[in-house]
């Protein structure tokens, strides 16, 4: 059953790597403009919980909804179209492509979603100007700092106007002058667009701009609101 | 507190750190086994092609050896018949394209020299062969030869009497010899000097060398750079443990120091097995045993050192533009600007040195073939050298395009080096190949020009020294009725000079010299108008405007020009000699041993020809090639008039297969070594698909399609392919033109070949791609997004 009006939900998920469980029953589910945070222990499952609601990986049992899609039903190249055209990712190192300069790597997925090159890099130019890293747009990952890399990484996750933004601690490797005003800028973006944010962290201090948080301990998902689901 | 301690150095240090290397790269797990079997075996296939190439010289100073030793060439004095002496005669002959060596002897006394390979000669109507003549003549397909060697196989030829196990070879002894065959030896194994190599050979040599070398050298650089990052890692751990900069380059050198000693070992056991195929190889003529392939212990000997000096070389250079720091590795290479002038500066000089000689007509000297080789190599070198700022050139001005374009030239943009190095590989390789090919084929198409008129007229001539003209009429009749045979010919003919000689010297004086045939009424008739003509006549046919006259005085026994000149034979061209009007040759009969145009022409009663000095059976036989096997019963018929008759005829072109055999050969070396950096790549791709593992996870995550990325690694492998070969095929064709206009040969281009070679390299971009797709999408699982 879903929960009402939520954009994607979990239910009963359970993952395995070999003999050791990573997810045991864990339930989620994340409203349209709500940003959600992962919390947990390293190890705990929190990154496995991403991957299965990204429909990254498929659990080994449980459903995973999107609107009327149930994730793990759907075929590799399936979810590989809606990752590409629903969801957006950020990841702790930004994980930007090194030959590209910052402007062709925001254009990139739009590029994947057959867009004309010229259109992808007028909007991703668009999203460079918001979030403050236009300067850089010809320059290579390489040549940025981790604050504008990890800025860059945002802009290429929002330049689909994604439903669902997945980030998987986005600022691990940033101070935290650099990793609020990325959290601030991609909270703000996101809620701008009405996109739900999945934010796996393990500092409450990035939790703090979530609206609702999530424990995941043991492969079990406990919400700090509603106690456990 | 303590003293900080020195850091010792020395040659136990280096010792020490080498062997813990060693240990590394024997117990650094998976990836270190995979990247120590990869270096060995390119090490081992670069030790095995040093090993043959340095076995050459030996090679073909044992092969020119043992033809000396089984041979007396050069005897300047024939000795007197004695106990020890024998009479020595060739009797070579040709069986369906085959060439067969052929000696007859006849013993003097009862203590004859005996060549090497046999205890003592064969007796009387016997003969002893070499195995693959016994081998023939005991097969089906060498039935006709049988009835061509009338003797009885005693026995076997062993391999110090033979050039090569394949070597068609007999020594016979006919139940008679005549007088006048060959010559008398009193030894076997008179000195000579051997020729030195033809430049071809000298280009065809170094050229495959370099060829081979380039690839395998390119495949040793990129297999050290398999499992690089765990290396990386495990040396920075060392650093913060307290290694030194320098211990760590000791170190790493120790792990490419393990591959290359396993490749030595592998290299010299692939040698030593590889060289056992050496016997049914026949390369220009030249077959050898596999004993003969061994390299001089000098030679060996630099290479055993020389070889793993390299890896330990190529490691400590590769480690210049890194620094292991104790929490990783630095790369401190600045980004190299690739400037054009000093790589063009290799090729240029290559064709300074060749370009002089272009125009002029070749002369075989040392000082040629030095330049040729090093020009040619400068040239396939400076290939090597081009292409990375070609490469850059290229690569930098290309823009826009779908997305797996985009993602395959920004890479080779920020990082061409390793695609190109790789690339390097094949381009000297096809490029030497293209030349080398085109040499062969030039050459090839050269003789077969040659041999194109000749070979479709079909004709053989025999000529073997006879002073008896009822014996060369017997000889014509037996000739004439040898199936297939539609007409045969022929005269004695000898040398004359004028009377009185010029002056006392010995010397040959063409302008005094005066051609005479002798001949039936019947043969002379075919050489020449007759008002008419029987048994005594004379005739002069001011052919060459000799000046000749009837009752002019004519020597016999001109000087030859070598040693005294022998006393005058005066002979007096009868008054009653008419004049004949010599014939021009039939058209049949363009190509060799077409120079009828006699000064006299004599019956044999007028001039017998035991009078003559040197008197010469020349026999011409057309035969019908519509009747099986004509030549071979043609050649039947000769052996059996005197198997010493030497055979005059370009039908059986001996270069095609030769050449043939060569070009297969380097067709098949340009293969393997398109796969053997075929293999390099896909090393250098999945390499650099490792490093990129989580960057792939990434790319997946956000939906990229396998499509996309499986693109990306095709472009990535074929842009540099297309323009190394591209390169390539341009230096090649070059170089191969600029190689056959220095040996005066027409330039001609095998564009199948060419389209084969460039082909195949097409071939090893889908190869690389094919391979690197599991890899890839193995990469693009989630695995790689995983950080705890």
């Amino acid at each position: 059953m879903t929960p009402e009006g939520s954009l994607l939900s979990a239910e009963a998920l359970h993952k395995a790597y070999g003999a050791t469980p990573a997810l045991d029953g864990a339930e989620f589910s994340v409203h349209p403009g709500e940003v959600v945070a992962v919390m947990g222990p390293s190890g705990s499952g929190k990154s496995t919980l991403l991957h299965c609601l990204a429909g990254i990986i498929r659990p080994d049992s449980g459903t995973v909804r999107y609107g009327p899609h149930d994730l793990t039903r759907l075929s590799d190249a399936q979810r590989s179209a809606l990752r590409r055209s629903d969801f957006g990712f950020v990841f702790q190192f930004g994980q930007l492509v090194p030959e590209l300069t910052a402007l062709e790597n925001v254009a990139l997925p739009l590029r994947l979603n057959g867009a004309k090159r010229k259109e992808a890099e007028r909007q991703a130019r668009e999203w460079l100007e918001r979030l403050e890293v236009d300067a850089v747009h010809g320059q290579r990952p390489g040549e940025l700092s981790g604050g504008q890399g990890q800025r860059i990484a945002v802009a290429r996750a929002l330049v689909t106007r994604p439903r669902v933004i997945f980030a998987d601690e986005p600022t691990g490797a940033l101070d935290s002058l650099n990793g609020e005003r990325v959290l601030t800028l991609l909270t703000d973006a996101a809620r701008d667009t009405s996109a739900a944010v999945v934010l796996v962290t393990h500092e409450s201090r990035v939790a703090a701009y979530s609206d609702r948080e999530i424990v995941v301990r043991d492969g079990k998902v406990k919400d700090m609101l509603a106690g456990l689901i | 507190m303590n003293a900080i301690r020195r850091v010792r150095s020395g040659p136990a240090v280096w010792a020490r750190d080498l062997a813990m290397g060693m240990r590394f790269a024997a117990g650094g797990g998976r990836e270190g086994w995979i990247r120590t079997a990869l270096t060995a075996l390119g090490v081992a296939l670069g030790v095995a092609v040093l090993l043959l190439g340095a076995s050459v010289p030996s090679l073909t100073s044992a092969w020119h050896g043992r033809e000396k030793a089984r041979e007396n060439l050069g005897q300047r004095h024939e000795p007197r018949p004695a106990d020890h002496t024998l009479r020595y005669a060739s009797a070579d002959t040709v069986y369906r394209g085959a060439q067969i060596r052929g000696r007859l002897v006849r013993p003097d006394g009862a203590h004859p020299p005996v060549p090497p390979g046999i205890r003592r000669l064969p007796g009387p109507g016997r003969m002893l062969v070499s195995p693959a003549l016994k081998e023939l003549l005991e097969s089906p397909e060498g039935k006709l030869l049988r009835d061509r060697l009338p003797y009885r196989v005693a026995g076997v030829i062993g391999d110090e009497g033979l050039l090569g196990p394949q070597e068609l070879t007999y020594l016979a002894r006919p139940s008679a010899l005549r007088e006048n065959a060959g010559y008398r030896i009193d030894h076997f194994g008179k000195a000579w000097d051997s020729p030195p190599m033809r430049t071809p050979v000298v280009l065809l040599v170094i050229m495959t060398c370099v060829a081979l070398m380039m690839p395998v050298m390119v495949f040793i650089g990129t297999s050290l750079r398999i499992g690089n990052e765990r290396r990386e890692q495990r040396l920075a751990a060392l650093r913060l443990v307290g290694a030194d900069v320098r211990t760590t380059r000791r170190i790493a050198s120790g792990e490419a120091l393990f591959g290359s000693l396993l490749g030595l070992a592998g290299g010299a056991v692939l040698f030593l097995g590889g060289r056992q195929f050496a016997s049914p190889i026949t390369l220009w003529d030249v077959n050898v045993f596999p004993s003969d392939v061994a390299p001089g212990p000098l030679a060996a000997a630099a290479i055993a050192v020389l070889v793993p000096a390299a890896a330990v070389l190529v490691t400590l250079i590769a480690q210049r533009g890194i620094t292991v720091e104790p929490l990783g590795i630095v790369r401190n290479r600045p980004v190299l600007r690739r400037r054009v002038l000093w790589r063009l500066a290799l090729p240029a000089l290559g064709a300074v040195l060749m370009l002089p000689a272009a125009g002029v007509p070749w002369t075989d000297t040392g000082l040629n073939t030095l330049r040729l080789a090093v020009g040619s190599m400068l040239l396939l070198f400076g290939v090597t050298a081009l292409l990375p700022w070609l490469v850059d050139a290229v690569v930098g001005r290309l823009r826009g395009g779908p997305v797996p374009w985009q993602l395959a030239v920004r890479r080779l943009q920020l990082s061409s080096g390793p695609a190109t190095r790789a690339v390097g590989g094949i381009t000297v390789a096809v490029a030497g190949a293209i030349a080398v090919h085109m040499l062969m084929t030039g050459m090839q198409a050269g003789y077969a020009q040659a041999y194109a008129r000749s070979g479709k007229l079909p004709q053989v001539g025999y000529w073997s020294g006879e002073d008896d003209w009822p014996r060369a009429q017997r000889a014509l009749g037996a000739l004439r009725a040898t199936p297939g045979v539609t007409a045969a010919r022929g005269v004695i003919d000898a040398s004359a000079g004028r009377l009185p000689r010029h002056d006392a010297s010995s010397g040959y004086d063409p302008s005094r010299h005066v051609s005479l045939a002798v001949g039936s009424c019947a043969e002379l008739r075919r050489l020449a108008q007759l008002p008419s003509c029987r048994d005594g006549d004379v005739f002069v046919t001011h052919a060459r405007g000799k000046g000749l006259a009837p009752g002019a005085t004519v020597d016999l026994a001109p000087p030859a020009g070598m040693g005294p000149p022998p006393p005058p034979s005066p002979w007096k061209i009868p008054g009653t000699a008419r004049t004949a009007r010599v014939l021009a040759p039939p058209a049949q009969d363009a190509g060799p041993f077409v120079d009828t145009a006699y000064d006299l022409l004599a019956t044999p009663a007028a001039l017998p020809p035991s009078r003559l000095q040197n008197p010469l059976l020349e026999l011409r036989i057309d035969f019908d090639r519509g009747t099986p096997d004509a030549l071979e019963h043609l050649r039947n018929t000769a052996a059996r008039i005197d198997p010493t008759l030497s055979e005059y005829s370009h039908l059986d072109n001996p270069h095609d297969q030769q050449l043939s055999s060569v070009r297969s050969g380097i067709f098949i070396g340009s293969v393997i070594t398109l796969l053997l950096i075929g293999a390099g790549l896909i090393i250098s791709t999945v390499e650099q698909l490792h490093e990129r593992r989580r960057l792939l996870s990434t790319l997946d995550a956000f939906g990229t399609r396998r499509t996309t990325l499986s693109w990306s690694v095709l472009w990535g492998t074929a842009i540099p392919v297309a323009l190394g070969l591209g390169l390539a095929l341009g230096c090649g064709l070059a170089l191969g033109a600029l190689l056959l206009t220095l040996i005066d040969s027409a330039v001609v281009v095998d564009w199948p070949v060419v389209a084969g070679i460039t082909g195949i390299g097409a071939g090893v971009i889908l190869f690389v791609t094919a391979l690197s797709l599991p890899p890839l999408w193995r990469m693009m699982r989630p695995d790689g997004l995983r950080t705890e």
